[in-house]
């Protein structure tokens, strides 16, 4: 920090990120859509353009981490302003997920006659939702459980007993995600039969993928809980994990009502 | 000259609305499980086959005696 620096404020370096990224993100769209259309070396420009992402994604997050864990640029002030920004990120989330539940009810509640009228459409061979459904949203649950023992610890300062904490939720998420993958290896429908298919799929996998971000950031915390970077006055990522993790399976309970439960009854 | 009478399905309060689809697709079914379960001589399900007719667009119907030959209809028969 400068000597002259009389504000809390974090001003940001000049950093390359922004750009790669952009670049990285206009490298997957032109390489995604010459890969669906004939046009040579489509698939070679995605993966160039994914791989940008990605790399692009962990050195930002990596000087991000050294700026507040090392440098102690994450003051109070700069703290709330991280809190006040992953409030409405969540928000565009749920919003996000919002839409593929309004398809698949907009779908089902009054079938077109394209579909017999009827919903779910004949010869679609429904999963039964008081088997791996009934079983993976407590699974999920009880993993949204376990990060708040975590947050508990983390306040209580019992770091150790965090760590178990968080070992403890990302491997329930772990079970949910292999269970949802069994489920789709089993399930007697693809996302190609009928508008059922393609809601059912939309919907599931749109969640699954972000239980799987999710398990990935919590992930990054146990790490970062056991090399001790997380303290009881300040762990904003730990806070925003936890977050994220609730929003991931309070929208759980979407699909299995309305897409298991009553769409598969 | 004899007056012919001209004559539309009549309405149905199940389906108020200006689309009248999903009235001609029910029609049509009512008259094949009309006929499924009276038989093809009973001549009380001729009214639900002049409802789906004077209802339906005759493509549909078509393709939906297509796909009652081949099996592969969606509705509830």
């Amino acid at each position: 920090m400068i000597e002259s620096q009389r504000h809390s404020y974090h001003l940001v370096d000049p950093s390359p990120w922004p750009i790669s990224g952009s670049l990285g993100a206009l490298a997957t769209t032109v390489g995604g859509v010459m890969y669906m259309h004939p046009f040579q070396g489509g698939a070679t420009l995605l993966s160039l353009g994914l791989i940008f992402i990605l790399y692009t994604m962990f050195v930002w997050w990596r000087d991000v981490l050294r700026e507040s864990t090392l440098e102690g640029h994450h003051t109070k002030v700069v703290q709330l302003g991280l809190r006040y920004g992953f409030i409405p990120f969540i928000v565009s989330e749920v919003m996000f997920l919002f839409a593929f539940f309004r398809a698949s009810s907009h779908s089902s509640l009054a079938p077109t006659v394209e579909i017999g009228g009827i919903w779910p459409p004949k010869g679609i061979g429904v999963l039964d939702p008081r088997e791996i459904p009934f079983l993976n949203t407590p699974i999920l649950l009880s993993s949204g459980a376990a990060v708040t023992w975590a947050h508990h610890a983390i306040l209580a300062g019992k770091e150790k007993r965090a760590v178990y904490a968080l070992v403890a939720t990302v491997s329930l998420a772990l079970v949910f995600t292999g269970f949802q993958g069994m489920e789709y290896y089993q399930a007697p429908f693809t996302i190609s039969d009928s508008i059922y298919g393609s809601t059912f799929f939309l919907a599931t996998g749109f969640h699954g993928f972000h239980v799987i971000i999710g398990t990935l950031f919590l992930i990054i915390c146990g790490i970062r809980q056991y090399l001790g970077h997380l303290t009881k006055e300040h762990h904003v990522g730990f806070e925003a994990a936890a977050w994220y993790w609730h929003f991931v399976d309070v929208v759980r309970l979407f699909p299995f009502v309305s897409i298991y439960w009553w769409g598969g009854i | 000259m004899a007056e012919i009478e001209l004559k539309t399905a009549p309405a149905d309060f199940r389906f108020p609305t200006t689309n009248q689809t999903r009235h001609c697709f029910t029609r049509y079914i009512e008259f094949h499980r009309c006929v499924a379960a009276r038989g093809e001589e009973s001549n009380e399900c001729e009214k639900f086959a002049k409802y789906y007719r004077s209802l339906c667009p005759g493509e549909w119907i078509e393709k939906w005696e297509e796909q009652r030959a081949e099996g592969t209809f969606p509705g509830p028969l």
